[in-house]
């Protein structure tokens, strides 16, 4: 336990703490809107009911991070690779075995429903890292065509489903490590363009997709979801209407997962907004900045891929409430309410702990930023 | 621990295995820092559209507690804090024809049946009305201003297209009581008429509007005003009544009244058919009650020294015209008994060795020639004879012909003649102790005095008796003036007023009351002047407002008449 202290990343474990207390108190405050709204005439939720119950996961989901954070990297790896290999074997069965749910196959019964997709985000990333650190034994083997056909199937099994938005932030990630692990430029720019063609495909062949993208274009109709968005995030003015207070988040659908963005900002303010903007960007820059100084090939993947997969969750989901990107039904990691979206996100910062754990004591020899800056001209000889 | 995922591959290509793997990490490296970048832009974007919609407009829309306890326009309280006029969130009833969708009928019941329901509920509603306007299918308003209650019972009927949008109504507590002073608001929230037109700023500012805003009423003088005014216009048959209670130290109005009133919960036609405010709108030719100011002038100017001396009663002949007395009141009088017997002929006497270019500054001193000093919007221009006047104007002035004021006017003027000569403007807002303005000078301290002494002198000796309220110390002076018709002045259209001041040992309210065309009835003993009818209203209004106003009755003191009594035969 003391090694895993000094050796954890204490400065993102902190900053994880802190949203995930952000995220305790925003779905106290979206908890009455969603309740009420979800209450038949047959059981009365109470208030508080998402707040007690996300409380309860985000508890179960701090266990599920510190135990995977205590894992060592070897370990980490090891259950991120079975991790993703099972979640894309149930993704497989999704189509036979899954419940529909708001027009959409993505839950799996297990007892409790949980998405398989969600699970697979982590782990997706660990598994890529691993593939692409196979051409370290042997340069010679097709890693980028391996993990690009895993990205074809992911992406095909979650397109069936249909999700849009999740097939966009794997599509993402993967593309992330594409560039990590060397590819020519010239093969990224067609990529973006290849990216921007499947984007255009999708609109015009999924009906979901295109209703989305035609309301965010064209304004949508007055009180849709993104209009109700738009009011309840401003309704509080810079300094929020205050804990409770709100009255737009009453009216606003998915008050306490999709839309949470939009309540933080009824309630506390757009200030309180620019800060989880900036916390987000903090842990990203946390572990990116980290990464320069790092030896393994593997845990620059897998770090970075991880901090992409839960910074482009985030702020695609943010980037949604504040209109600058077509609707998605996608949680705000750490801080919606979620039941196995919360595990997930927090087995994923707890692999991101694990694997960017380091002995504070073992001071490597590590060329700087500056270093690194002016090695790009220089012919980049070996140095062992 | 880097090491141990490789340690095994050794193979004979190492050293250029190494080498690429020092490059590879290298270039992962370096574009870690890329994908750090695009993050910074994408939370710059988002950080810079946070901004753009907060320092939008949009957010103007906002639902601060503060905001939601403010009312939506400002109360407005007597001097004392009683509201007068308050926000009222109300009910309207809407009919809204496509709440049922677009196809079919909009109500679920028959048109007629559910107009019967209505009325029920609002029993003053026209059924047929409602009926053919539920039968039509156009949307619209069935009826402003429901009561809570009254709209649990619509709701009870169950008709979708029955819609009951919240909307902020102006409630006014008092009913009709001080109307013209209130005003209303109207359909366009905006004030109209009163004051609540001249605060309508204030009222609907944001920031203002939480504070009431007082005026210089005070309720009770004003429903004991409106109260003694509508029995003696009821009682006399008269075509309206106008009264003012005025401070005369300060200028702040202390009930305004014009009769008949309307009600500003309701506007109606005949609403808006007696919005005309009697007191600062219309002007009429106050008659005698202009005497007590000419002799003031007089006094004023060392025209009139000796109290003793007798002038000829007799008509005036100027040109061809003649002023004459009402009846005859003796061959000679002395200034008291003019005005205790109210002498037109010895005023117009006065008048003319007082010359009309010091009559005339004097009227100018009392702003007669401008409309009333009050901040109320509807205020009446005098008929004011100009720059020359000939002698005889002058001398019909004196006894208040000729010139045509409002009754504020003559409020304010017996103002500064009764509080030691200092005139200021009349106001709607509430003064607070010592900050009333220093007012201008018009006569000297001397003349008000000796003013206080003639004024009560009328009540106890002459025409004012019937005003005469035991204890009070009331002084006045009436005027019965006939009011200009087709060719000449009507004898039997009076205006009659009387113009009173108490306590008169140290003045503190003026009144005015004033009816319009009295009739002679048995009530005031089949007379239509003024010591008949209007007269007595000041008497019976002295006691009632009195006391609230902080004047009790005491029959021991009083103005010492004691030097001016042996001259009209009364006293010792």
């Amino acid at each position: 336990m003391r090694i895993w202290w000094r050796e954890i990343d204490r400065v993102l474990l902190a900053l994880v703490l802190i949203l995930m207390v952000i995220g305790t108190a925003a779905v106290a405050a979206a908890s009455p809107a969603s309740a009420r709204r979800l209450s038949t005439s047959d059981t009365t939720l109470p208030d508080l009911f998402f707040y007690w119950a996300h409380l309860r996961w985000q508890l179960l989901g701090l266990a599920v991070m510190i135990g995977a954070s205590m894992l060592s990297r070897c370990a980490a790896r090891r259950l991120g690779i079975v991790l993703a290999g099972a979640m894309i074997a149930l993704l497989v069965l999704v189509p036979f075995i899954g419940t529909e749910v708001n027009g959409a196959r993505r839950w799996i019964n297990l007892g409790v429903g949980f998405q398989p997709s969600e699970f697979l985000k982590p782990a997706f990333a660990i598994a890529l890292a691993w593939i692409l650190s196979w051409q370290l034994k042997d340069r010679n083997l097709p890693v980028m065509w391996v993990i690009s056909g895993l990205m074809g199937v992911v992406g095909g099994l979650l397109m069936m489903q249909p999700n849009l938005g999740d097939t966009m932030l794997f599509a993402g990630v993967w593309f992330v490590m594409l560039l990590l692990s060397g590819v020519s430029l010239s093969l990224i720019g067609v990529l973006s363009a290849a990216g921007a063609a499947a984007l255009t495909a999708t609109y015009f062949l999924y009906d979901n997709a295109r209703h989305r993208i035609d309301d965010f274009l064209g304004g949508g109709t007055a009180f849709d979801q993104v209009d109700l968005a738009e009011r309840t995030l401003l309704a509080g003015g810079w300094t929020g209407s205050g804990f409770w207070l709100g009255v737009r988040k009453m009216n606003l659908p998915e008050a306490h997962t999709d839309y949470i963005f939009s309540v933080i900002g009824e309630e506390f303010g757009l200030i309180v907004c620019a800060i989880i903007v900036i916390l987000y960007l903090a842990i990203i820059f946390r572990v990116l900045t980290r990464l320069v100084d790092e030896e393994d090939l593997f845990t620059v993947l897998a770090a970075a891929g991880l901090a992409a997969q839960v910074g482009g969750q985030a702020f695609i989901n943010m980037l949604v409430n504040l209109q600058l990107f077509p609707s998605k039904g996608m949680t705000l990691p750490l801080v919606s309410y979620g039941g196995s979206s919360t595990i997930a996100v927090c087995l994923g910062v707890g692999l991101l702990l694990a694997i960017t754990r380091r002995n504070p004591f073992l001071r490597r020899d590590t060329p700087g930023l500056g270093a690194l800056m002016t090695r790009r001209s220089a012919s980049g000889g070996p140095r062992t | 621990m880097t090491s141990m995922t490789y340690s095994t591959a050794i193979s004979s290509g190492r050293a250029q295995l190494v080498d690429f793997r020092q490059r590879t990490l290298a270039v992962a490296r370096l574009r870690v820092l890329l994908v750090a970048a695009m993050f910074v832009v994408i939370a710059l974007a988002a950080v810079a559209r946070i901004g753009f919609l907060g320092l939008s407009d949009r957010t103007t829309r906002t639902t601060s507690l503060e905001e939601a306890l403010l009312p939506s326009r400002g109360e407005i309280t007597d001097r004392n804090g009683v509201p007068l006029a308050r926000a009222f969130p109300a009910y309207a009833l809407w009919f809204n024809p496509e709440a049922l969708g677009d196809t079919g009928s909009p109500l679920v019941q028959d048109a007629a049946s559910v107009a019967a329901q209505l009325k029920q509920i609002f029993p003053e509603m026209d059924e047929a009305d409602v009926a053919a306007r539920l039968a039509s299918g156009k949307a619209g308003y069935l009826r402003r201003r429901v009561l809570p209650e009254q709209a649990n019972k619509v709701q009870a009927l169950g008709e979708l297209a029955l819609e009951m949008p919240k909307e902020n109504d102006r409630h006014y507590p008092q009913g009709t009581m001080a109307a013209h002073v209130l005003g209303y608001v109207a359909a366009d929230g905006k004030g109209r008429v009163g004051m609540e037109q001249v605060l309508d700023d204030q009222l609907s500012d944001p920031a203002r509007r939480a504070t009431p805003s007082a005026l210089s009423i005070d309720m009770r003088a004003q429903g004991a005003l409106e109260d003694e005014l509508r029995r003696g216009m009821l009682s006399t048959n008269a075509m309206g009544a106008a009264g003012i209670v005025l401070d005369v130290d300060t200028g702040e109005v202390l009930a305004l009244a014009s009769l008949p009133e309307f009600d500003p919960n309701r506007i109606d036609a005949d609403g808006e058919k007696y919005m005309f405010n009697r007191v600062t709108n219309q002007v009429y030719e106050l008659g005698s009650t202009f005497k007590p100011l000419t002799v003031a002038a007089a006094i004023d100017a060392g025209v009139v020294r000796d109290f003793g001396k007798r002038y000829n009663a007799h008509p005036v002949k100027v040109g061809r015209f003649s002023l004459k007395d009402s009846h005859f009141l003796g061959d000679t009088l002395n200034v008291p008994e003019t005005l205790i017997h109210s002498s037109n002929t010895v005023t117009a006497r006065i008048a003319d060795e007082l010359g009309p270019e010091r009559m005339r500054r004097v009227m100018m001193d009392l702003g007669m020639n401008d409309r009333p000093a009050i901040e109320l919007p509807a205020r009446g221009f005098p008929i004011w004879p100009g720059e020359k006047w000939p002698r005889l104007r002058n001398m019909t002035v004196s006894y208040g012909h000729g010139i045509a004021v409002t009754p504020l006017h003559l409020a304010s003027a017996y103002a500064a003649m009764v509080n030691g000569g200092i005139f200021r403007p009349a106001t709607m807002h509430r003064i607070k102790p010592g900050e009333a303005p220093r007012g201008t000078r018009v006569f000297k301290s001397s003349t008000s005095s000796r003013m206080r002494q003639l004024l009560r002198m009328i009540a106890v000796y002459g025409t004012g008796r019937n005003a005469d309220a035991p204890g009070f110390r009331v002084g006045g002076k009436t005027g019965s003036a006939e009011k200009p018709g087709a060719g000449g002045y009507r004898r039997s259209s009076l205006v009659s007023t009387f113009a009173a001041a108490f306590p008169m040992d140290r003045p503190r309210y003026v009144i005015i009351a004033m009816l319009d065309e009295p009739k002679g009835t048995t009530a005031s003993s089949f007379q239509r002047t003024a010591a008949w009818n209007a007269a007595p209203i000041v008497g019976r209004l002295v006691p009632r407002i009195g006391p609230i106003l902080g004047v009790r009755p005491d029959d021991t003191r009083d103005v010492d008449m004691s030097d001016l009594e042996p001259l009209v035969g009364g006293g010792a």
